[in-house]
């Protein structure tokens, strides 16, 4: 019994390492998602000015834009305006203070696309206008933001295989260790007509009590994490929308249990497959 | 016919032959002696026809069908309905007498009330009563004899080997073991027993088949062969 209890033990951490990282990843995943999905949701077109125009090229301008198919609200968004909401984002009241005192930002027209679909062509035909200086809008950072996702998702897949197939391997060792020091009883049992699922049992049991142990473990550790990291990251850049723990702990729970349960039955199965040919 | 055996052989995977061209039929209700010298190869049959063993060479046929070509659930069945006395007893060190015998009860999932009324009765056949609590290791040999023997036959098998149950015992609870195979064969439980022991055999007069070396020399109703 001593010798299985440091395996044990070493079995439940790497299902707690594993299943740490997995639902780690799946935590990222889904907030990159939930990200993306409200970036692709914004169909504005930002234009900014020139410092040097008159309030008759401004309303020229505006003309313009109004005029391009697909537009369908213009606003105009002074360079206060412009601070105050930069302001916001950063979570910084005296940004003005910061910047010594003086706006730097131009004033701007905030356009609101009709469709996803008519942004592109918007900006394309906002940056040829006389008066504006730079056009932007948010279809490259959803660009940018799948293709991050899609990077972590399958770098994450192959971490998350890799780390369970270890988690199965260290199971597997814990309960082949509990199986010899039942050997002889195994054999018995066999012969006096057990069925195999009536000897795999408690192995299984065993099993899936150290899978349960270890994404227990792991759970507590990511719901501790994920609430600091949350509050941290809400605090710094508050325009990176953190799901609350209320929304992701429910599934983070049964993804979190189902794994462990998952990896515990599949390690005890393994190595009692030999023992059951008697 | 229970179980025939056809040019049943077994060489062991470190080359040694210990059993060949065995051809032998045991019907319903017998009661058979298997004797022979040490090495014989009377365990060796006996684990051939429990199918703790697979042949290496002709076939064991239960109810006309090869062990080998047992499904697995065939397997379970034969196994519910058949009870094995190993030679090195194959108790559990650190269990009571009572989990022992329970053990095979428990095996093949009868309830605990059951499991409660039929052990102690159990225990007191073989001459064990009131001793369920003590630990089977610190009995003598004998008695954990009998406990392997209890254990084998409180399913109420239909076959039943003993691979030399008197082994370990004096010549008067010897006599009573044999009396209580006696008893259950009458009930119906056909028996297969390995024994060294002559003195029983001359008294029994039941079947004998005689091994040497691996090959079956004698197979008569009687007394001692050798
Ligand atoms: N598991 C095994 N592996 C290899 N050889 C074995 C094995 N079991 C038995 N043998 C060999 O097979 C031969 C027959 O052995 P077996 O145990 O069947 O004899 P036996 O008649 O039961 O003898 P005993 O009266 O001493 O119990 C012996 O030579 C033995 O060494
Ligand atoms: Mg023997």
């Amino acid at each position: 019994m001593r010798g299985n209890s440091w395996m044990t033990v070493a079995a439940i951490l790497t299902i707690t390492i594993s299943l740490f990282l997995c639902t780690f990843f799946w935590l990222i995943i889904a907030n990159l998602n939930a990200n993306a999905n409200k970036v692709e949701e914004d169909v504005r077109v930002m234009a900014y000015l020139d410092f040097d125009l008159t309030q008759r090229d401004y309303r020229n301008i505006e003309t313009q834009i109004k005029f391009i198919s697909g537009v369908k609200n213009v606003e105009f968004v002074s360079k206060d305006q412009g601070l105050e909401s930069l302001e916001g984002r950063f979570n910084d009241s005296n940004l003005l203070a910061t910047l010594g005192g003086k706006n730097p930002l131009p004033d701007s027209f905030s356009i609101t696309a009709a469709g996803a679909d008519d942004v592109k062509p918007i900006y394309d035909a906002v940056k040829k206008i006389d008066g504006i200086y730079e056009a932007t809008y948010g279809a490259g950072t959803v660009e940018r933001l799948f293709a991050l996702t899609d990077t972590l998702r399958q770098a994450g897949l192959a971490v998350m295989i890799l780390l369970c197939v270890a988690a199965v391997v260290l199971i597997a060792l814990s309960i082949r260790l509990t199986i010899l020091a039942r050997k002889k009883e195994i054999m018995v049992m066999k012969w006096c007509g057990a069925t195999d699922a009536f000897v795999r049992w408690p192995f299984f049991l065993e099993g899936m009590m150290l899978g349960v142990l270890g994404a227990l473990l792991a759970l507590g550790l990511e719901m501790l994490l994920y609430s600091q990291a949350a509050a941290y990251i809400s605090a710094t850049v508050s325009f990176v929308q953190i799901l609350p723990l209320s929304q992701v702990w429910g599934s983070a729970t049964v993804f979190t249990l189902g794994a462990g349960l998952l990896l515990g039955a599949i390690g005890s199965v393994i190595p009692l497959a030999r023992f059951l040919k008697v | 016919m229970l179980i025939q055996t056809v040019n049943l052989g077994k060489v062991y995977k470190n080359g040694i032959a210990a059993l060949a061209d065995i051809n032998l039929t045991i019907d319903f209700g017998e009661f058979i002696f298997l004797t022979g010298a040490s090495g014989a190869g009377k365990s060796t049959l006996i684990r051939l026809l429990f199918r703790e063993e697979l042949p290496t060479a002709g076939q064991v046929l239960i109810g006309g069908r090869s062990v080998v070509r047992l499904t697995t659930p065939e397997i379970v069945r034969l196994r519910r309905n058949s009870g094995v006395v190993f030679q090195d007893f194959r108790l559990m060190e650190s269990c009571s007498v009572f989990d022992n015998v329970a053990f095979a009860l428990k095996a093949v999932e009868r309830p605990w009330n059951e499991i409660k009324m039929r052990v102690p009765a159990m225990l007191e056949r073989v001459g064990l009563a009131g001793r369920e609590h003590e630990n089977v290791m610190h009995l003598s040999g004998g008695e954990q004899q009998r406990v392997a023997v209890a254990r084998a036959i409180i399913n109420n098998p239909l076959i039943l080997f003993a691979d030399e149950p008197t082994g370990d015992l004096d010549p008067k609870t010897s006599d009573e073991l044999i009396h209580l195979f006696a008893d259950i064969n009458a009930e119906g439980t056909t028996l297969v027993m390995a024994t060294h022991d002559k003195d029983i055999v001359e008294r029994m007069q039941r079947r004998v088949i005689t091994l040497e070396r691996g090959r079956m020399i004698g197979d008569t109703v009687g007394g001692w062969q050798l």
